[in-house]
């Protein structure tokens, strides 16, 4: 597989990336923006995402109906994230139908319409999308948990908003966000797939290179390094399962301790992928929290959650409790095993097994050319490229003395948060 | 046409696809994918749910969590250690006619992979200990299943149009059934339904036919199960007279999910193909067609609002589902079933028609660029009897299909008087 990168940034600030992979006739464009729910202020969450939606509302050249349909009927699929640093959209399709996506994304950069009436109809989806979210007792436990995890930063909240800003938000709210980030020097395009560069390139030139930036204000929040003092948050539902989320603060992104506390999950709760498409991950039965608490029947299932941000973000472990033990047993039995990965020597052979890991999930996203095209970006999100391509490199060059160093730095009992979501009716059992 | 923007030789076809049947029942499909590093494997095998007595609904599904809980010859812990020490994967579950499997690993590692496979089916050894953990974690699963709307509005739609079929019964079973299976029910119920015979695999990915043939028929391929016996057959399902409407109330939740829906036509039927593009026209072609449009872009009522075609080989259902708030279900059941009048009275436009061709066959290239998409297609072609170039054919019987013959089906299978609406959320006002 072709390893080229083609980098170029336009007069207007826009960067681009390309990377040629001709392995079917496909391609996939990205455009990344450097704003999410970082960016927002208290009052007005959920901004970022409801923007998003906006964008596939029309502008005064397409139609909403045009914009999807042009796509659709190519056999190509579009979608949109938002995330707590970045908003992206893409189009994956025929190879040789990349100039549509590209003619779509320069249109909606900087001519979406935000038309009021639409604005109004997609309050009530927004407020749907959330509808669907609190029914489930995981988000309601996150958002609770992530809410005691910061004191002041944006990353205390969701991507989809605070309800009472969602109903409060305006017009002029969404599209003064809008105009403000939406700009060429605060975007990154990235182009992968069965693509002839040059061609490409003069694509760009043509669709992009006419937009004219202009000033824009990028509120930048300070970081949190540390977690507030140690918190517990009890919730009650229906139901007849109790969900547990341990919360403790993790590192940037683009930091070297980064790359050793990703061993650090994959040891405690099984490989993490960063496949955002296809391909499905590797199982977490013989990770150090299935077969202290699963096997031993204390839990009922573990997970890990890492994710790479700008800003320090947290570290989360989900378990759902079994239902014939306590939350303190629960608790007590995790905490051994964080004690043993602080003060035990580690196997370097369960170091390289992680590593043979991630190597293997990137093998199995590779084949999905969607997945290049958000690689790049997301890289660039929070580092650069090489980030991506250096990552199972970075892995491997961990040694066990880092991994117990970044468990004794960050997993601390006194600097966590942890959330229980308790069945109504169930005696709360533990202290 | 999209076909334009691609070739059609570029698919895969009986030039490229390796099919073979072994000495023990077994079949292989298999297309090499030299770019890759890695190889993906998808296949059925029998037993599915519906051959479950009733008293021990969730068998199936019980089964295939044991098969990876232990062999002879490994441990739970060997063997997940083996299959993750790889970076490899295995997931088997249960269906209503078979139970799937899926797998991924390394090229390299195929052999070794296809021989973990063979034991698993072959060998299990039904550890007493991890039997029990299964059981609490298959019952914490329907407990947490029993609080999920969109789960349960799809059960009580399958209760409700299925009514004594088995697929009126969900795959996991029910608390009380579960409970009631033992480990001496799922060794007999191993025995005497799962082996070679009904076995289909098909594997892609950086391997060639040659290696993944030899390397399938020394492990599956020799697989003998002496006391294998055919599933029973299903028995048909009764017709659908009048509107059935279903509610589940579960407390303390803000959304509801909603289903509508009808049996749809077989899957290998004459009828399936006009199905699939009218369906594309009535909710996906797009943001969800034009039931999206009618419910969430212009109404706002849903975050989503689309249809869905099933396919298999039993008796299937074609639905509309949507997620609302509670105060607009009565609303979003208007517009859907207005949205359904006109796809049962009207014909499609010539434009509509044009551009779901123009989809379906320009997804073809995206949904087959993966080892796992092209190893589920290639299990489809086994599974529906198509030829090896069906998937080639396809733009050409595609291009076939007549705004009149997506009438002629939607008018047959979407009856407004005789359908079900199942609903799951707080107490209906």
């Amino acid at each position: 597989m072709p390893e080229t990168l083609i980098t170029h940034t336009l007069d207007n600030g826009l960067r681009l990336l390309i990377r040629e992979i001709h392995t079917a006739p496909i391609a996939s464009c990205w455009i990344w923006y450097g704003v999410g729910f970082r960016n927002e202020v208290p009052g007005k969450t959920g901004l970022s995402h409801w923007v998003e939606h906006m964008q596939f509302k029309g502008t005064a050249q397409r139609s909403a109906s045009w914009m999807d349909h042009a796509v659709a009927r190519l056999g190509g699929h579009w979608n949109a994230f938002t995330s707590p640093d970045w908003t992206t959209y893409f189009e994956t399709l025929p190879a040789s139908a990349l100039e549509t996506a590209l003619a779509l994304e320069a249109d909606r950069m900087r001519g979406s319409l935000f038309d009021p009436a639409e604005v109004e109809t997609e309050r009530t989806v927004i407020l749907s999308e959330r509808e669907g979210l609190e029914n489930d007792p995981l988000f309601l436990l996150n958002e609770a948990v992530q809410l005691r995890a910061y004191q002041h930063h944006p990353y205390r909240g969701e991507v989809i908003g605070a309800k009472e800003d969602l109903l409060a938000l305006t017009r002029e709210d969404l599209y003064g966000h809008y105009q403000n980030y939406y700009q060429p020097a605060n975007a990154l395009l990235c182009l992968a797939g069965d693509i002839e560069p040059r061609r490409a390139l003069d694509l760009v030139q043509k669709f992009f290179g006419g937009i004219q930036g202009s000033p824009f204000n990028k509120h930048q929040p300070a970081p949190e390094e540390d977690l507030p003092e140690f918190e517990r948050v009890d919730l009650r539902g229906p139901g007849d399962t109790t969900f547990i989320e341990i919360a403790w603060r993790a590192p940037k992104g683009n930091s070297e301790e980064f790359f050793a506390f990703t061993i650090l999950e994959s040891l405690l709760t099984g490989p993490s992928s960063l496949n955002m498409f296809g391909s499905g991950g590797i199982s977490n039965r013989t990770s150090r929290l299935y077969l202290a608490l699963v096997e031993k029947e204390l839990a009922v299932s573990v997970n890990g959650s890492l994710n790479a941000s700008i800003d320090p973000g947290t570290f989360s472990i989900n378990l759902t409790k079994h239902p014939a033990r306590s939350v303190d047993q629960l608790l007590a039995a995790l905490d051994r095993e964080i004690k043993k990965i602080q003060s035990k020597p580690i196997a370097l052979a369960e170091i390289d097994r992680a590593v043979k890991q991630a190597k293997a999930l990137f093998a199995y996203g590779s084949d999905n050319i969607t997945n290049h095209g958000f690689w790049m970006g997301y890289a660039n999100s929070f580092a650069d490229y090489s980030w991506f391509t250096e990552y199972v490199q970075r892995l491997a060059a961990v040694s066990p003395e880092q991994v117990t160093n970044i468990a004794r730095k960050y997993l601390r009992p006194d600097a966590r948060v942890i959330g229980v979501y308790t069945p109504n009716g169930e005696e709360a059992r533990d202290a | 046409m999209p076909e334009s923007l691609f070739s059609t030789a570029k698919l895969p076809g009986s030039d490229d696809i390796t099919r073979k049947q072994f000495g023990n029942g077994a079949i292989l499909l298999t297309r090499p994918n030299n770019s890759s590093p890695a190889v993906s494997i998808r296949g059925y095998l029998p037993p599915g749910s519906a051959a479950e007595p009733p008293e021990k609904y969730g068998l199936v599904n019980f089964l295939a969590s044991m098969l990876t809980a232990g062999t002879r010859r490994r441990t739970f812990r060997e063997l997940h250690n083996e299959i993750e020490s790889m970076g490899a994967s295995l997931s088997i579950g249960a269906g209503g006619l078979a139970t799937s499997f899926a797998a991924q690993c390394l090229r390299e590692d195929l052999p070794r992979m296809l021989e973990i496979m063979k034991e698993v089916f072959s060998e299990p050894s039904f550890p007493a200990k991890q039997f029990q953990r299964i059981k609490t974690q298959i019952l914490t699963i329907i407990a947490i299943q029993a609080q999920d709307t969109a789960a349960m509005a799809d059960q009580a739609f399958d209760r409700a149009i299925y009514r004594a079929h088995p697929y009126a019964i969900p795959e996991l079973g029910f608390p009380e059934t579960v409970q009631m299976i033992s480990r001496e029910d799922l060794e007999a119920f191993h025995q005497r339904y799962m082996g070679p015979k009904g076995l289909v695999a098909a594997i892609s990915g950086g391997i060639q036919p040659a290696e993944a043939l030899d390397a399938f028929e020394r492990t599956l391929g020799t697989w003998v199960n002496i006391d294998q016996q055919a599933q029973p057959e299903l028995p048909p399902v009764e017709p659908l007279t009048g509107i059935i409407r279903e509610h589940v109330t579960l407390q303390e939740k803000s959304q509801t999910d909603l289903v509508m829906g009808t049996f749809a036509p077989k899957t290998t039927g004459p009828d399936f193909l006009p199905a699939q593009l009218g369906n594309e026209i009535l909710g996906q072609f797009g943001m969800m067609g034009r039931i999206g449009e009618a419910v969430r872009e212009k109404a706002g009522l849903a975050y989503y609002a689309q249809s869905e075609l099933g396919m298999g080989l039993g008796p299937i259902t074609w639905q509309v589902v949507a997620g609302v708030n509670p105060n607009n279900v009565d609303k979003a059941i208007a517009l859907i079933r207005k949205e359904l009048s006109r796809f049962t009275t009207e014909l499609v436009t010539e434009e509509e028609l044009a551009d779901v061709r123009s989809a379906v066959v320009g997804r073809l290239p995206l949904s087959l660029e993966s080892n796992a998409g092209i190893a589920s297609a290639l299990l489809n072609l086994e599974r529906y009897k198509h030829s090896l170039d069906y998937i080639r054919e396809l733009p050409t019987r595609i291009a076939a299909v007549t705004r009149e013959d997506i009438l002629r089906v939607a008018q047959t299978y979407w009856q407004l008087d005789n359908m079900v609406i199942a609903s799951a959320g707080v107490a209906l006002s």
